[in-house]
């Protein structure tokens, strides 16, 4: 799904190019299918999206917020969810 | 008595010649007291000008010259005039091995082996030198050759003889109770409670979102945030021997 032309986000990109611990969605989409969960890297994208969805739809609840779907794809959001999920995992 | 009184009632006494001394010297040696007191009286002086050069070391010049007082009488009851030395000369050495031990062990709260504290006079004293023949400071590496001690070592000990200062202290050195204290000044920058009890309510719901994801999104998002359950077993995740390698070729690129 291209983005409109001219289309900047308002946050920036959420990479992962700084931990080297961290996998891309193309590497990501590798391992899965290696280990049998055949998908490509927009799936592995998609899944990832969804999951932070799920995890911003209750944070959107207790503090506020009307679209889930755009705070899951806020890095910031991104950046606090690893940074909780990392002492939880 | 306050010091300067004590300066005055010290400078009473005369300084001795080299024969005076080997005569004192002599009557100590049969046990004379009034020939000692002379002795120790005549050499305080040189007790307190020792001392004075050791008040930047961090202790109080009552306390320094008490300590140099009792080197010099060590060195009183221990000359031997046979040798034919002044008496200053061998006076000097007992009178600084006292103050020292007395700096190694109250100048810092936190106390030094006089071996390391003996170190530290060398580095500093080898400091100088240096700095006067080359022009510029010695690097550590130097020091710790120059000294034959490991450069691990001298870091250690030069980390460990950095003076220390009390929370309470007062700032811009005013003693009054009014003033405020270093404690006043330094901001907390740890997390209020507030924003604590904030985190710890965003870790509950995140926590129990997380029970809603399904193994394939757990196993995403574990990837995507480097969250293996075993940095060394790649079995969880069914990760190949080509996937290793191309990860750890990736991992070696950025380094």
């Amino acid at each position: 799904m291209s983005m409109p032309k001219g289309y900047k986000s308002k946050f920036g990109y959420a990479t992962v190019s700084d931990d080297k611990a961290c996998l891309g969605y193309r590497e990501i989409a590798e391992v899965m299918s290696d280990s049998g969960d055949k998908m490509n890297h927009s799936t592995a994208r998609n899944v990832f999206l969804r999951a932070m969805e799920k995890i911003a739809r209750p944070v959107c609840n207790v503090y506020g917020g009307d679209n889930p779907k755009e705070i899951a794809q806020d890095p910031r959001f991104q950046e606090c969810v690893q940074e909780v999920v990392s002492g939880i995992f | 008595m306050d010091l300067s009184t004590y300066f005055k009632e010290v400078g009473r006494h005369k300084l001795l010649t080299r024969e005076q001394e080997v005569e004192l010297s002599q009557l100590i040696e049969k046990g004379d007291r009034v020939a000692r007191d002379r002795m120790i009286n005549s050499n305080l002086r040189l007790a307190i000008s020792i001392a004075k050069k050791y008040q930047r070391a961090g202790c109080s010049l009552e306390d320094l010259i008490q300590e140099s007082s009792m080197g010099l009488i060590k060195a009183v009851d221990r000359f031997d005039w046979r040798k034919g030395f002044k008496f200053s000369t061998y006076a000097c050495w007992w009178i600084k091995q006292s103050v020292r031990r007395h700096v190694a062990s109250h100048a810092t709260s936190i106390k030094l082996p006089t071996h390391a504290r003996g170190l530290l006079w060398k580095m500093s004293v080898l400091k100088e030198e240096y700095e006067e023949e080359f022009g510029v400071e010695p690097t550590q590496e130097e020091l710790a050759d120059l000294l034959g001690v490991r450069k691990a070592t001298l870091a250690a000990i030069i980390k460990s003889s950095r003076h220390t200062i009390s929370l309470d202290a007062k700032v811009g050195g005013r003693n009054d109770s009014d003033g405020r204290n270093l404690a006043d000044v330094i901001p907390d920058e740890s997390d209020s409670i507030d924003e604590q009890l904030d985190r710890n309510q965003l870790v509950s719901v995140i926590r129990s979102a997380l029970q809603g994801l399904s193994s394939r999104e757990e196993k995403v998002i574990r990837l995507r945030f480097g969250l293996g359950e075993n940095d060394t077993d790649h079995e969880g995740f069914g990760i190949t021997e080509k996937q290793i390698n191309k990860l750890e070729a990736r991992t070696n690129e950025h380094a």
